[in-house]
């Protein structure tokens, strides 16, 4: 486009579709740093007054603490096991096409269309079953399983791509498969490690659906859980609410904005394999 | 011994997939089978189940309110997934080009789809709800507060405004896969079909989106399944509210639970994922065909 005219609509378009997804995280900050009496008929009410005692309070009340912890517990026992666990299956199904490594192959394509909602109330009744309820590894487990097929479908189609020989002259120094595989190939992995982990832990970290079922004492509460709770206990006191909600998101912007290029990376890597 | 732990070791790579079929085995496939046991029978979550058949199926065409959130449900699906391919879409033909501030557009556009839906729909809750809503308090002060004023409080505008909420916040991730895809294509297609005379809109409807094909796809399929399955901004905005006007199929999935028709509550899973399945197969179907014409 080398008219001008067009030059400056695509950019005040660009400028509103930027403003449109950045202003509800503004409003958010707006009402969790205003005091609870601020009025908009104030002056400057779009500048916020840094009511720094919202945060102070919201956090003493909820139990965020703890959520975080949780959370961070959670998502990565669930991220450790899947890459542990699905790079070596992804492995064996692209490096060894048995009949039964064929099988669960489409297994996992098959169940990549299965919301996890699906399966929650018949998993809710194994859980308890087995004491799971109330835990974290039963959640880290849960976790782990969900993300599963479409790990080992992303491990499996990249170990394809790219040919056996270094992992056959790793054999010929004297390496059994399984130990080629750790010391040659599974280094050789890092991209898709790396769009597994951002992909999967970023569902596993916002997982609210089955979390709700699993996962009731407040001990045990990832950041959702306790800001649906907090909602529920001071949902009219608006400020506190915001302030919340803005410490429960604040781990992921961080890492998201730390992490960017990996994201986007990331993402990309995920979407042409898959 | 020595040769029996060097032949376990030189065997070892068979049963690589094991830990993953056995993660899997449990945690997703044997609920899976289980609730489709589950689903033939009156279990209420305490006392024994008890076969009935398929009752609950039978009863499912005849539950007003799991016919009214089949409705609900599909209805936000037709308006979330094309909405969100289309904007993804253009979205990502927008920010392709190269201009000053292009990364920063993209991450803003990108952030809210990290941040959990739940938490999402609060923030939303704070601007559209009635009374007190941020857009109610700005309306009310430019005297057009009539504009403004109960969106959530009837069914047809409160699911319009869960549609519009769930784009906002998945259209960056949408547009991610497209933005990879455009990157995708060689340079050397759109200078090619430049050098023949093409304008914009016709190297788009023929270099462009042919190319495009496995991008659109992916964006297809997960929009269809994760809008048909929606939950977290229901719950948030409207708890699927006012009465049962914006309830999800999810959600009457974990309200029956909850409610000891356990039984019940898997047969409408079960409901839920063929309603999932079709429409994602004969997409599938759809595209393959295509796929052998191009």
């Amino acid at each position: 486009m080398k008219n001008p005219a067009g030059t400056f609509a695509r950019s005040l378009i660009i400028v509103l579709i930027t403003l449109t997804s950045i202003t509800p995280f503004y409003v958010l900050l707006l009402i969790a740093l205003n005091s609870p009496s601020r009025r908009l008929a104030d002056r400057l009410f779009f500048l916020p007054e840094f009511y720094f005692r919202n945060f102070a309070d919201a956090w003493r009340l909820s139990s965020m603490g703890t959520a975080i912890m949780n959370s961070i517990i959670i998502t990565g026992g669930a991220l450790a096991i899947v890459v542990l666990v699905a790079s070596c299956a992804g492995y064996a199904i692209a490096r060894f096409p048995t009949r039964f490594h064929r099988m669960v192959f489409n297994t996992f394509l098959f169940c990549m269309m299965i919301p996890p909602i699906i399966n929650t109330v018949p998993l809710y009744t194994l859980m308890r079953s087995i004491g799971g309820i109330n835990t974290r590894w039963a959640m880290i487990l849960v976790s782990a399983a969900n993300v599963l097929p479409f790990s080992v479908f992303l491990y499996s189609s990249f170990i394809r791509s790219f040919s056996r020989e270094i992992e056959e002259a790793a054999l010929v120094d004297g390496c059994t498969r399984f130990s080629a595989f750790w010391m040659v190939t599974f280094p050789l992995l890092k991209p898709v490690t790396s769009a597994v982990v951002i992909i999967t832990g970023l569902g596993i970290w916002n997982n609210y659906a089955q979390a709700v079922f699993f996962l009731q004492r407040e001990s045990v509460r990832t950041i959702p859980l306790a800001v649906s709770m907090f909602f529920q206990q001071y949902g009219a006191r608006w400020n506190l609410m915001a302030a919340a909600s803005a410490i429960g998101m604040a781990p992921a912007v961080l890492v998201f904005l730390l992490f960017q290029k990996y994201f986007i990376k990331g993402l990309a890597a995920g979407a042409v394999k898959g | 011994m020595v040769t029996l732990s060097r032949r376990i070791g030189a065997n070892l790579h068979k049963f690589m997939a094991l830990p993953a079929v056995i993660l899997f085995g449990v945690f997703f496939v044997y609920p899976l089978l289980r609730g489709i046991g589950l689903s033939l029978t009156d279990w209420n979550g305490i006392s024994a189940p008890r076969f009935i058949g398929l009752r609950n199926f039978v009863d499912f065409f005849r539950d007003d309110r799991a016919l009214n959130d089949v409705k609900n449900t599909v209805l936000f699906a037709l308006g979330s997934a094309p909405l969100l391919n289309i904007f993804g879409l253009l979205y990502a033909l927008l920010l392709d080009r190269n201009f000053r501030g292009k990364s920063l557009a993209r991450t803003i556009v990108y952030l809210p789809a990290i941040i959990s839906p739940l938490i999402m729909g609060y923030i939303w809750y704070f601007i559209l709800q009635p009374e007190r809503g941020f857009l109610h308090k700005v309306l009310e002060s430019l005297n057009v507060s009539f504009l403004g004023d109960n969106w959530l409080a009837s069914g047809n505008t409160a699911l319009a405004v869960l549609v519009l909420v769930n784009v906002w916040q998945y259209v960056g991730m949408t547009m991610v896969i497209y933005l990879a895809g455009l990157q995708s294509i060689p340079v050397e297609m759109f200078e090619a079909s430049k050098i023949d005379g093409a304008g914009y809109f016709v190297t788009l409807r023929y270099v462009t989106l042919p190319l495009l094909a496995p991008a659109i796809k992916i964006n297809v399929v997960t929009n269809i399944i994760g809008s048909l399955s929606v939950f977290e901004v229901i719950m948030a905005l409207t708890e699927g509210g006012p009465g049962y006007s914006t309830e999800s199929l999810s959600i009457y999935i974990m309200r029956m639970c909850y409610g000891n028709f356990t039984g019940y509550s898997t047969a409408v899973a079960i409901i839920l994922f063929f309603i999932i399945l079709l429409p994602v197969v004969t997409y599938l179907r759809l595209a393959k065909s295509r796929e052998v014409e191009i």
